[in-house]
């Protein structure tokens, strides 16, 4: 075996470490500092590997308010009773004890670009020389007429995990018999685009052992939805009847939604749910509109390195991003992440920087044991994130294949918590 | 673990028929072969524990670079590793290969 400098090392070595010198406080042998906001899939991922790959040159802070992380992936499959709350919830002290990592659990409130200072909620600051940004979704309260935050309790978003799905669990298993489900998904682009789709799955799965006689109804505002024809096939054989999917040129859009009488109103009809889920639009995390990094809802980055376009000090991560093709997902932001933190390397260690490459895979559970997946890979093209190549799964798959997705997709969890928190 | 068994054999097979191992191997550059594993263990748990998805640390590296030209010929199925390889080239498969080697196997 030969090792040897290769075509793929086109940024890195003398380039940046000339760029590392010139900065005074590596110049004064200071460690490098990297900030990160947000403890999911892209920053959990992302300080990790910074502080595992630069073996302790650079001072790694990850800013998280939570203590324990719940994922918002396979929070569905809680719903549906397939995993327990406790096996979605991880900590950082892998991240702190095995990584150097300086963990802080506390809200980010502003970041001060031109000082380079993340200002923390009880009045700290962390300084940095590079700030990686991922902070997920905030929800839009002004999307659905009549929605508010006072509403979470009464209809369930459950889109960020942790105690709204747990309600939303509780509020499903107390539905009267032969009660109506509604399910209100987002609008594009949002966190997970099949994840509604599934969680009507466990929805019904859950009804189908306990309630048989009881129904759903999606009012969807798009006319169509990722791995429809899987999904609703899906329905058809495990749930005949159960499932009403109701486009918006049929219910014409939903007018209001009152959350004291559960009604939500169109122009189709007044549906009166005795449980529901709604989910309104989404925008990047409020901290990254406070950074400035933000054109209109979402952070535009560049496709090589995930730089904000608007800083070049900033990395943004995960559902935040404008990362083209690539869905909001964990998965992607665990993929972003490990090319945003080889190029933060390099930018402040002259380490090798080598070619981005993203991946992601979605996979959803429709009914036991009938899993079913999507999936593409990606290049940094001049202006977006590329795909290269794609698959899904196929409607006349076997029974066997179908389980052999749903176990993968277990050994998919184990692999991507492990590799984001330990 | 029977279904890496299934695929030990194959590779097997692969090995002595298709290409010569120091071939397989060439061009491989350790520290490449570490970025570019972060694709792998999204899913392929870098703890080795295996619940759903094989464990490929300590993975023989002549072995392991048959299974993803395999992949990536179509010689093996399976739609993920599919995409995976087929954007790997055979330096970059060498590099995955030897990497994975030097992990410790726990499982």
């Amino acid at each position: 075996m030969v090792t040897k400098f290769s075509r793929r090392q086109f940024t890195g070595g003398i380039l940046a470490g000339t760029t590392a010198l010139a900065m005074p406080s590596l110049a004064f042998g200071a460690r490098p500092r990297v900030a990160v906001i947000g403890g999911g899939a892209g920053g959990a991922t992302a300080a990790k590997y910074i502080a595992k790959d630069s073996k302790g040159a650079i001072d790694v802070t990850l800013i998280e308010a939570s203590k324990r992380y719940y994922t918002c992936f396979y929070s569905n499959l809680y719903l549906g009773g397939f995993r327990s709350y406790a096996s979605i919830g991880h900590n950082y002290y892998g991240l702190s004890v095995n990584r150097g990592v300086n963990v802080v659990h506390e809200w980010a409130n502003s970041v001060d670009t031109a000082a380079k200072v993340v200002n923390l909620g009880h009045g700290g600051q962390v300084k940095y020389d590079r700030l990686v940004l991922s902070p997920g979704i905030s929800l839009k309260y002004d999307s659905l007429p009549g929605y508010s935050p006072e509403m979470h309790s009464r209809m369930p978003h459950a889109w960020t995990s942790g105690t709204q799905v747990q309600l939303l669990r509780s509020k499903v298993l107390n539905m009267k018999k032969g009660g109506t489900f509604v399910m209100v998904p987002p609008p594009n682009p949002y966190r997970c685009p099949p994840g509604p789709y599934e969680r009507v799955s466990m929805i019904a799965h859950l009804l189908k052992e306990r309630n048989p006689t009881a129904k759903i109804i999606i009012l969807d505002p798009k006319p169509k939805f990722s791995k429809q024809g899987l999904f609703m096939a899906g329905w058809e054989k495990h749930y005949p009847g159960m499932i009403d999917w109701i486009d918006p040129d049929t219910h014409g859009g939903i007018k209001s939604i009152n959350a004291t009488s559960m009604e939500i109103e169109t122009d189709l009809d007044t549906f009166k749910a005795d449980a529901a889920s709604v989910v309104p639009a989404q925008h990047a995390g409020s901290i990254a509109m406070a950074a400035g990094v933000t054109d209109g809802d979402w952070c535009p980055i560049n496709p090589a390195n995930m730089t904000a376009k608007a800083d070049p000090n900033i990395y943004v991560l995960g559902d935040a991003s404008v990362a083209s093709s690539m869905p909001k997902s964990g998965f992607s932001a665990n993929s972003q992440a490990k090319v945003a933190a080889n190029h933060i390397r390099g930018e402040l260690t002259g380490s090798r920087v080598y070619e981005a490459r993203y991946a992601n895979t979605c996979w959803s559970l429709v009914a036991t044991d009938d899993g079913i997946k999507v999936g593409a890979n990606y290049s940094a093209g001049p202006e977006k994130i590329d795909v290269v190549s794609k698959f899904v799964s196929q409607g006349d798959e076997s029974a066997d294949v179908r389980k052999a997705t749903y176990q993968e997709s277990i050994g998919w969890y184990e692999g991507i918590t492990t590799d984001m928190f330990s | 673990m029977r279904n890496l068994w299934t695929v030990f054999f194959f590779a097997t097979i692969l090995c002595l028929s298709h290409a010569r191992a120091d071939n397989l191997l060439d061009g491989a550059d350790l520290g490449y072969g570490e970025y570019l594993s972060g694709e792998c263990v999204t899913c392929h748990s870098k703890d080795g524990v295996d619940k759903g998805i094989p464990v490929i640390n300590g993975l023989d590296a002549e072995v392991f670079a048959s299974i993803m030209h395999a992949y990536k010929t179509g010689d093996m199925d399976h739609p993920v590793m599919m995409m995976v390889a087929s954007r790997l080239d055979a330096e970059q498969i060498a590099s995955l290969a030897v990497y994975f080697a030097a992990m410790p196997g726990t499982n």
